[in-house]
């Protein structure tokens, strides 16, 4: 196969279990995914071993955590221990042409929200391993999960050769620098909301929470990718926002539907054939369900998404079933209801255990009736009061601002991030990799950092790190001195960040 | 004199609550009967039920102790004991109650109701008297001699004036006086109305006639509007409106009439007709016998629209209008049916009670009735007037117990509450009571436990409520109320006013100016409130705080009915105490709902504020998030003191210094910051700390801490320098 070139090492990335497999002979046992799959077998034992046996070392030293990355020549390799003994490790190859490195704390965050993802969808790899110990059924469904994960960066980045089908084994790409940069995975980006339209989407939340009857209700309210509401936990916020992002809100429906239709222009046929020549096998042994996947969520005439993902509603129904997560707040089960009405999209969570036959569709038929007419009115008072994509741009600026107690975070619209000088991402990048590490040293208390760097192309990247908060900025304007910048970035500070970022 | 209420009485409930545990079954059956049939009203609409349930009522009162109504008569009444009294009328436009004898005039003011006020006395010359009226500066008296002859008196110079018709041609049916631009007085014949204008010395010119052929006419001050009957059947009504904005002439209407086969051509007499006037819209009720059907039409600028029916249970009908209620007596069966107009339904308030003599048991209504009518002789007519009468005299015990009564019996009967509400907000009688009921109410609703959407429609109706009255002037600007009294201008303008917003739309343009004689010296009279309005902050402080205890543990039913009423209020653009948002935070964090806090703070439907700062810092001890969110809140309000503190106080001294630096505060104490490093232990910090105050404050090393953390910095470690 092609894929067996160079340029398909260029990413690795497996999933193991430490306390598989222990016996000789049987250490194949303990890996659950390996990327890219075609490698031989004794190439990804190899990777495996040398992962193990680098943990076992650095456990020597420090137990409570273990080693977080190995800097090789050529590759770097991020350690994420998801469970405990279970380990995400992900090698890639360092670029020196461009002289772009990965920000490792970028790529952690990456295995840590797929982990994150696979748990809300299927529960915890643990579980499930001790549900099925053969561990056939995790790596039937974690196979497909990750590289469903995977193919949302392909789509992002629109690279030519985006039509990937995970069976077949095309090169995986990982989001390149440009969109990393200027943007904090596992953060959730808000709507700001005038206080009006925030009293009237609470009134909206409550106004969901009693369709529901007696039942416990959460929601969370998008409108395009920005986060409008919620009552979930924060960690189940970010969870299930990273999921509505990738694939329910307005927008990920609008670019599923655009590309089913270059999947057509470029022939389905192929593609399906051989989906089922590889899945067909896998399937049979397992129900292996693929939240992830793309281009599966419809809008339906009832205004509630539908998809065939989860199959169909047990008892002969018709209907498709309706999805179930997990919680990890409460460690509880929930119906996952999706309601959209142009550029909002609403997610409701039922538990599953008060759910009695029909009570969902009594709900949504509650939803229908109740809500509709406000989910209208919201939907239209924000669209008008909303600038759009570039809303968020504050001119002269691009920035990224995170709240690292709130998950929280903005930054400037990708549209003008792209501006950017290759020069300047670089550095900033750098910069960013610089204050993680320094991040990482520090004890809570001496958080509080600034380093404004002059990049090649005289632009000023600038880092400030406040107790929770942190700043990164880019101003390409080459004239500005330093003292310049520094009031450029206060100014930014007291206007956009409540003044958060004290400065000297 | 009479009067109508509502009973009050602490036995009420009980009295009431037998009546309608008895009779349950009655009232239930009436009550979805009435419901079911709204539409589609007709002859005997629900007899059946009516009289199963008029039946058990009446028998469960009887054997009660305490006899049970919505409607009482006031007593005492006004006596008019005047020996060889010839009549009693009722001049409408100066509320006077007039006796005559022979030769002379007696008067009652009945504005201020006092049974003992003694009559102004007048003399006339004799003769027969077919009606009176005081002209409406009060200084002429007009009495109509005969069909032909009307004659007038000036009171201070005895100046006598006669008018006449033409004899045989037509005749006079009566007349009026009008406050109109155009004319002074009114004269109705057979063939029109004649509209005169006249000067001081009483010399009459006529300015216009109306030709119609009239049969009958009515006519009511309080809305100045006159209906000429005319045709066969007197069903066919010319009106005309003489307001002070000029003479309207309405479209002409006929009225419905049912024919049945023993009598096809039923003849309406002015007995049938009544002209009320309900939250400043002018209705005409018709009864239609054959039907057994009250029917209502309602007066716009240019259209008379029949706006339904409401049934009769009796063959003798009359009405009244107590507080902008319709109640509808029906004679026969002795009861009365209440009526809130405003409501589109057409279903009665409240379950048809017999009306009582207050204080007096078992009185029989049918002699009462006819009490009414010895008092005023054209009884059905009149009755609409006693509305003025009752609504400006009631003392302020009636209208208390109007209310308690129709919200004890309308809860009891479990009704929709926010139209209880709005029905309350509406009373203008004695307000004060009103806005206990409303906040009563409000609490019992969250109390309760009701579902949210049922609790904030009622806040809803309580908070625009308030703004209309705000906005009409109503609320807190009764201070003004007496200067402006005198000013005749403000005098017609603030009633209109508020009774276009009363009615709620403006759409409707209301045909008839509301200008109500002595509005302004009317509302001297009631207690301190001229509004049931409730602001905000009373909801707060007299529902919301004072329930927060009894809720704590169902704090989520409570936030979410908070955020209702800041929704509301926002809507409304009015403020409130912000204490509320202190309890929200409280709530919030209670229910440890702390995504939602975030989010009521960031988008500010949590108000900043000192208080509101303190309480996430306080609320925050369970949450970081809140915790932090209560330091941010410090410093955007620039509480640097309070933010400092809290910094140092959550270990984060160095930041606090930094910013105690930058912002020039020194009001925090020193030791705060050196004792919090000296705490953590570390002397390089200290050192730091040291030498930034020393900076900061003038004088700071000359201080006793100095001395006292440089020497333990010294004796720690003498290698750092300081």
């Amino acid at each position: 196969m092609a894929s067996m070139s160079s340029g398909d090492e260029s990413l690795r990335l497996c999933v193991f279990d430490l306390r598989r497999g222990q016996t000789e002979g049987q250490e194949l046992d303990k890996i659950l995914f390996f990327h890219p799959p075609e490698l031989d077998v004794s190439t990804q034992l190899s990777v495996t071993g040398l992962s193990e046996g680098l943990i076992t070392f650095t456990r020597l030293f420090s137990p409570e955590a273990a080693c977080e990355v190995i800097e090789a020549e050529r590759h770097s390799h991020v350690f994420f221990e998801a469970e405990t003994d279970i380990w995400m490790v992900m090698v890639v190859e360092k670029n020196k042409d461009t002289g772009a490195i990965w920000r490792i704390d970028a790529l952690r965050g990456m295995l840590k929200e797929v982990h994150s993802l696979f748990v809300m969808f299927h529960g915890s790899v643990r579980a499930l391993l001790e549900k099925e110990p053969t561990g056939g059924l995790t790596r039937a469904q974690l196979y497909p999960f990750i590289t469903d994960y995977l193919s949302t960066f392909q789509k992002r980045s629109r690279s030519e050769d985006w039509c990937c089908d995970l069976f077949v084994g095309k090169k995986l790409q990982l989001p390149n620098f440009r969109e990393t940069t200027l943007s904090e995975r596992g953060t959730v980006q808000m709507l700001t909301l005038a206080r009006d339209t925030a009293l009237e989407v609470q009134s909206l939340v409550q106004v969901l929470d009693s369709c529901a009857g007696n039942l416990q209700c959460l929601s969370m309210i998008l409108f395009q990718d920005l986060l409008v509401s919620t009552t979930l936990s924060p960690d189940d916020t970010v969870n299930l926002f990273t999921f509505a992002v990738m694939r329910l809100t307005s927008q990920a429906l609008l670019s599923s539907d655009a590309s089913s239709w270059s999947h057509l222009r470029k022939g389905t046929g192929s593609s399906e054939t051989s989906s089922r020549s590889t899945s067909g096998s896998i399937d049979s042994l397992h129900h292996v369900i693929r939240p992830l996947q793309n281009d599966k969520w419809k809008k339906g005439k009832d205004g509630f998404l539908v998809t065939d993902i989860w199959g169909l509603e047990t008892g002969g129904s018709p209907d498709p079933a309706i999805p179930i997560v997990w919680l990890q707040e409460t460690q509880e089960r929930v119906y996952l209801l999706a309601y959209q009405y142009k550029s909002l999209t609403l997610l409701l969570l039922l538990p599953e255990t008060d759910i009695v036959n029909g009570g969902l569709s009594a709900v949504k038929q509650q939803v229908i009736e109740q809500a509709s007419l406000r989910i209208m009115k919201i939907e239209e008072k924000i669209s008008r009061g909303w600038g759009g994509e570039n809303a968020y741009h504050v001119k002269g600026y691009r920035y990224l601002v995170v709240d690292t107690d709130l998950e929280v975070s903005r930054a400037s619209p990708s549209g003008k991030v792209a501006t950017l000088a290759k020069e300047s991402l670089l550095a900033l990048n750098k910069l960013r990799e610089e204050v993680d590490l320094e991040k990482s040293r520090a004890k809570r208390q001496e958080r509080d950092l600034e380093i404004c760097i002059r990049a090649k192309n005289n632009a000023w990247v600038i880092a400030r790190v406040s107790r929770d908060k942190e700043l990164y900025m880019a101003l390409e304007k080459a004239s500005d001195t330093l003292l310049d910048a520094t009031d450029a970035v206060g100014r930014f500070s007291n206007r956009y960040c409540s003044g958060a970022f004290l400065m000297d | 004199m009479f009067c109508m209420k509502e009973k009050n009485s602490a036995t009420t409930a009980s009295t009431l609550g037998r009546i309608l545990a008895t009779c349950s079954k009655q009232a239930k059956d009436y009550g979805s009967c009435v419901a079911s049939k709204v539409h589609e009203i007709e002859k005997d609409l629900c007899l059946k039920e009516f009289l199963a349930l008029k039946s058990c009522m009446q028998h469960t009162t009887s054997v009660g102790s305490g006899a049970l109504s919505h409607a009482y008569i006031q007593n005492p009444s006004l006596r008019c004991n005047v020996p060889e009294s010839r009549g009693l009328f009722y001049d409408d436009a100066n509320r006077l109650l007039i006796c005559v004898t022979s030769s002379q005039v007696f008067s009652w003011e009945t504005a201020t109701f006092n049974p003992d006020v003694s009559p102004s006395v007048d003399s006339i010359p004799e003769g027969p008297i077919l009606s009176i009226r005081f002209s409406l500066d009060k200084k002429a008296i007009a009495v109509q001699r005969s069909d032909c002859e009307i004659q007038f008196f000036h009171r201070e110079t005895k100046q006598t004036l006669t008018h006449k018709c033409r004899a045989g041609s037509e005749s006079i049916l009566g007349f009026f006086w009008s406050d109109s631009p155009l004319c002074d007085l009114a004269v109705v014949k057979t063939s029109g109305m004649d509209l005169f204008a006249c000067d001081s010395a009483m010399n009459l010119r006529l300015v216009e006639t109306k030709k119609v052929n009239v049969n009958w006419y009515i006519y009511t001050h309080e809305s100045r509007l006159v209906l000429l009957a005319s045709g066969l059947q007197c069903k066919t009504i010319t009106g005309f409106q003489l307001s002070t904005a000029g003479v309207v002439r309405l479209p002409k209407f006929e009225m419905t009439l049912a024919t049945t086969e023993s009598n096809s051509k039923p003849i309406i007499s002015p007995g049938d007709v009544h002209l009320i006037t309900v939250y400043g819209r002018i209705y005409c009720l018709q009864v239609d016998m054959e039907a057994m059907l009250l029917h209502t039409y309602r007066f716009y600028r240019d259209a008379v629209v029949q706006q339904g029916s409401l049934p009769i249970y009796s063959s003798k009908l009359s009405v009244s209008v107590v507080d902008n209620l319709l109640l509808v007596h029906q004679i026969d069966a002795k009861v009365v049916i209440i009526y809130d107009l405003f409501v589109d339904s057409r279903a009665p308030v409240s379950a048809p009670l017999p009306l009582l003599w207050r204080g007096y048991q078992g009185s029989d209504t049918s002699s009462q009735q006819e009490n009414e009518g010895t008092e005023s002789s054209t009884s059905n007519e009149n009755i609409v007037m006693y509305e003025e009468a009752w609504t400006f005299l009631v003392p302020d015990l009636i209208l208390d117990q109007t209310n308690k009564v129709l919200w004890r019996a309308i809860s009891a009967s479990s009704s929709d509450r926010s139209s209880l509400l709005e029905f309350l907000q509406r009373r203008k009688l004695e307000a004060n009571k009103a806005k206990q009921l409303c906040l009563g109410i409000a609490r019992t609703l969250i109390l309760e436990r009701r579902p949210a959407t049922q609790v904030t429609q009622a806040i809803d109706v309580l908070v625009t409520a308030y703004s209309y009255s705000v906005k009409a002037g109503i609320y807190k600007e009764l201070k003004n109320e007496k200067t402006t009294a005198t000013t005749p201008t403000n005098d017609g303008a603030s009633p209109d006013n508020e009774r276009g917003r009363a009615s709620g739309s403006s759409i409707d343009e209301e045909e008839v100016e509301m200008n109500l004689p002595s509005g302004s010296a009317d509302e001297q009279q009631e207690s301190q409130l001229s509004s049931p309005a409730i602001s905000p902050d009373e909801l707060y402080k007299f529902v919301f705080a004072s329930v927060e205890e009894a809720m704590v543990e169902e704090s989520d039913y409570l936030v979410a009915i908070i955020t209702e009423f800041l929704r509301s209020i926002s809507a409304e653009k009015l403020k409130v105490d912000l204490n509320i948002y202190v309890m929200t935070v409280r709530l919030l964090a209670h229910s440890k709902r702390f995504a939602e806090l975030s989010l009521f703070t960031t988008n500010k439907i949590i108000e900043p504020s000192k208080e509101v700062a303190l309480q996430l810092l306080e609320s925050g001890g369970q949450n970081l998030r809140v915790r932090k969110l209560g330091l941010d809140m410090l410093r955007q309000l620039s509480l640097h003191h309070e933010y400092i503190s809290s910094l140092v106080q959550d270990g984060y001294y160095l930041e606090a210094l930094r910013y105690a630096q930058k912002r020039k505060v020194t009001s925090v104490r020193s030791s705060l910051f050196l004792e919090a490093a000296f705490a953590s232990n570390d002397m390089q910090h200290l050192a730091a700390i040291l030498r930034v105050l020393s900076e900061l404050i003038p004088g700071f090393k000359e201080t006793s801490e100095y001395y006292t953390f440089h020497g333990l910095l010294n004796e720690t470690s003498s290698s750092v320098a300081v």
